[in-house]
């Protein structure tokens, strides 16, 4: 397991390095120049030197690489050429509101697309399964911005229940979770109907239901815990893409999170930020399928990491 | 397992609520005031930020301004005498003034604050070249140039050059952010980074013998434009900036909006690289000039909210003249027969009939940049359809606006759909017209660029606006770009008793807004 754990915390440390290149090199590439961005109409040769020469980016690319690494490696994402905060302030600033985001909307996901699942497998071919799997498609295909809309204005604007926009705590999460659950509860109901259908054919079930076992206890206890694996698997990868923070959401709800930051910094030009974010957003997908490969151990007690 | 899984799932529920602080949101109070903007700015700092605008504008307050005839006169300071070469500019200070901390506004701290813009600011050129910043006396400082700066004035009665409390910040002259104070009509009091700034009268200010009329204004940003709407329309929003032009007709209807609507002082233009040869001949500038219905793009774009203008600069703009205005639009209103003629007397015929001109057997194609905004995107469409009745083949390439800054100074454009704006004349001059300062339109000719540097070291108002009407015929004739519109600036308000939007700045009077009991 140890050998395991630090052949994936390597493949993970080297994973990082790749994406640091890749981003580091790509936004450079990309048209468009922070200086003449923040100089706008002011800009002159004089002032273009000087500022560039002030953010380090007269240097070559590979000087400013190393000094980022060397820095990154030290918890140092450098400062926002736009702001004037440490890319390290800005994510710490947007990230409670981005991790409640996730965590909810993978709450609402989960528990509406295992039940869901379970009973599209338990009522196979029914309308019951037609029902769920079409709820599941809608969910799956819906464009977010549209459900955000619709939720705003039946339940915001029509109702009053919740606040439209902007961040004031749990309530005002509700809708975007919502939003952003949806699409994942569809992708759950899909793979726990498939993986329960796998499961419930076995020989245990029948021989389980031909010794009297209940409904519940054949689903749940039998059936669940064998059928999770790729679910968690879905679960984990959600919670790994919705850390690295979901744009259109927070842009519809004005919500201060990682996504809205990535967008403004990205139309700024602003590198460090840019390059921070990445960087944190790939860590925390890395993190999520990690968590879930050690999740495997304990929903399955046949697999071993030796 | 089960128990593990339900535990974990439990703790991060219990995490994400402890987060969230399960609260909602603090009840708006009777004199609170909720401005929507679609962006945050950048900064605060008035030397760090890229842009001005009501969110991070009113904590400063300049050193000259307006008067309601558009003299301007001083405001920080009570008066100023410029020494005969024009080089030394002696300013005296209204005394009693504070900063939000209560420290004064003395010319020891307004040194402090020009030396820091003069650092590191990346709009020091707003200062000119300053030689030398003195204190003379308590209230009295004298900024010396190396060569006489006319536009000092004019860019005086903007922030940028407005002094800030330097005694706030760190000893690596940052941490403005942290706890800001100028001598602006509004005081910080929180900065939610991405969500929202919080600010409340300044009781260092002079708010008049009946106070301010409000006690708090919020400015929330939400990008979304459809949420904006919703806001505004639910009551959570009392003034709503920027509304699309779209919603001007419903929001009208809505019982007690008012939509208050000022001319932008930024003015859109139809430009193109002068140096490419295709635009060489004056003739070709001219017919291209006079195929542009600016009514039309108006009508279709901008549902009307938007006024024409023909002549170089805008009517908000110091060295506007009606004279050149008029000139101008006799000249360009629009003729295609005589755009056509022009086009064929530099030699652009349509000699395979296919409707596009050609010459030396090349069609006239041309691709024009234009940035992302929905509008702006509009507005090319009919534009190339417009310059397609004349035989030009117009293609449209939408870019990112960064990509747009950074690569037109390096002529990598042929045509742009962009706009500009400044409120004094010498913009010309260091943005378009100007000795190696034409980023965007590649037009420097010495007739046109001497006038124009003439007229930034010109300390007489009178001589100094002759000299840019002189330039300003001069680019009328030579038409290096067509200038095409100021658009309103829309902005929807609600429960006010007064409310006012400055007609050359475009930003908020605080003084002059008051909410309805």
């Amino acid at each position: 397991m140890s050998s395991y754990l630090l052949k994936r915390l390597l493949t993970m440390g080297v994973t990082l390095i790749g994406v640091s290149l890749l981003v580091f090199f790509m936004i450079h590439l990309v048209p468009g120049n922070p200086v003449t961005y923040i100089l706008g109409d002011f800009a002159t040769e004089e002032s273009i030197k000087e500022l560039e020469s002030r953010l380090g980016l007269d240097r070559p690319i590979f000087t400013q690489y190393a000094a980022y690494m060397l820095n990154a490696v030290q918890g140092d994402l450098g400062t926002s050429y736009i702001t004037g905060y440490t890319v390290v302030e800005e994510i710490l600033n947007r990230i409670p509101i981005t991790a409640q985001l996730a965590l909810y909307s993978v709450a609402f996901g989960s528990i509406i697309g295992i039940m869901m699942g379970i009973i599209a497998a338990v009522k196979q071919n029914t309308i019951f399964d037609q029902m769920a799997m079409l709820v599941a498609l809608v969910g799956i295909s819906a464009p977010g911005f549209w459900i955000a809309l619709f939720l705003i204005l039946l339940f915001s604007y029509q109702l009053g229940i919740f606040p439209i926009s902007g961040y004031s705590g749990f309530y005002s999460l509700i809708l975007p979770s919502i939003t952003l659950g949806l699409g994942t509860a569809g992708t759950i109901a899909r793979m726990t109907r498939s993986s329960m259908l796998d499961v419930i054919k076995q020989d245990y079930i029948r021989t389980a239901q031909a010794k009297g076992a209940s409904l519940y206890r054949l689903i749940f206890h039998h059936s669940l815990q064998n059928a999770l694996i790729p679910v968690v698997t879905v679960i984990g990868m959600q919670f790994g893409y919705l850390m690295a923070g979901a744009v259109v959401t927070e842009t519809v709800f004005a919500l201060p999170g990682l996504g809205s930051l990535v967008v403004s910094a990205i139309s700024t030009r602003d590198i460090p930020t840019v390059q921070g974010l990445l960087l944190f957003m790939a860590s925390m997908i890395i993190l999520a399928n990690f968590v879930v490969d050690l999740l495997y151990t304990k929903l399955d007690p046949r697999i071993r990491f030796d | 397992m089960k128990k593990t899984l339900t535990l974990l799932f439990l703790t991060m529920i219990v995490f994400a609520l402890i987060l969230s602080g399960c609260g909602k949101k603090a009840k708006k109070g009777d004199r609170e005031i909720i401005v929507a903007a679609i962006s945050e700015p950048d900064s605060v700092d008035v030397h760090r930020t890229s842009s001005m605008g009501d969110a991070n504008s009113a904590l400063y307050d300049a050193l000259m301004k307006y008067d309601d005839d558009g003299n301007i006169v001083g405001n920080l300071v009570k008066e100023y005498t410029v020494s005969p070469d024009g080089k030394e500019v002696t300013f005296e200070l209204k005394e009693g003034v504070e900063f939000h901390s209560g420290k004064p506004v003395n010319a020891e701290a307004v040194k402090a604050s020009f030396e820091r813009l003069m650092e590191s600011s990346p709009f020091k050129t707003n200062a000119g070249d300053i030689s030398k910043i003195e204190v003379v006396s308590e209230y009295v400082f004298k900024l010396t140039w190396n060569e006489p700066f006319a536009p000092f004035f004019t860019n005086s009665t903007s922030n940028y050059l407005s002094p800030i409390d330097v005694s706030v910040l760190d000893s690596n002259g940052e941490g403005f952010e942290k706890n800001p104070s100028a001598t602006g009509a509004l005081k910080l009091v929180e900065i939610k980074r991405g969500d929202s700034l919080v600010y409340e009268p300044s009781d260092k200010y002079d708010w008049g013998p009946d106070g301010p009329g409000f006690d708090k204004v919020t400015f929330r940003f939400i990008p979304d434009e459809e949420t904006r709407i919703l806001e505004f329309k639910k009551g959570n929003v009392d003034v709503l900036g920027s509304v699309p032009y779209q919603y001007i007709e419903e929001l009208e209807k809505e019982e007690g909006v008012t939509i208050v609507r000022v001319p932008n002082y930024v003015l859109s233009y139809l430009g193109w690289n002068n140096k490419k040869p295709i635009f060489q001949d004056v003739r070709v500038r001219q017919a291209i000039a006079m195929a542009i219905d600016r009514d039309s793009i108006i009508t279709n774009t901008f549902r009307g909210e938007a006024k024409p203008v023909f002549g170089p600069l805008p009517p908000a703009t110091f060295g506007y003249n009606e004279k050149i205005e008029e000139m101008a639009r006799n000249k360009y209103a629009r003729d295609l027969d005589k755009a056509k003629q022009l086009l064929s007397e530099a030699g652009w015929k349509d000699t395979n009939k296919d409707g596009i001109v050609m010459k030396d057997g090349n069609p006239f194609k041309v691709d024009m940049w234009v940035d992302n905004d929905p509008a702006n995107q509009r507005a090319a469409q009919i534009i190339q359809s417009q310059l397609r009745e004349i035989g030009i083949d117009l293609s449209i390439s939408v870019k990112e606006s960064a990509t747009i800054i950074e690569q037109t100074p390096q002529g990598a454009h042929e045509m742009l759909l962009w706009s500009f704006g400044w409120l004094d004349a010498d913009v010309l001059n260091f943005l378009l017209f100007g000795d190696g300062k034409s980023t965007r339109l590649h037009y420097e000719v010495e007739e046109i660029y001497s006038l124009l540097e003439k007229g930034a070291v010109e300390m007489d108002q009178e001589k100094r606006l002759k000299l840019y009407e002189d330039a300003q015929k001069l680019l009328v004739e030579q038409s290096p770009w067509v200038p095409l519109y100021v658009k309103e600036n829309i902005t929807a308000i609600r429960n006010f008793e007064e409310f006012e939007i400055h007609p050359r700045r475009n930003l908020i009077i605080w003084q002059n807004v008051k909410v309805a009991k």
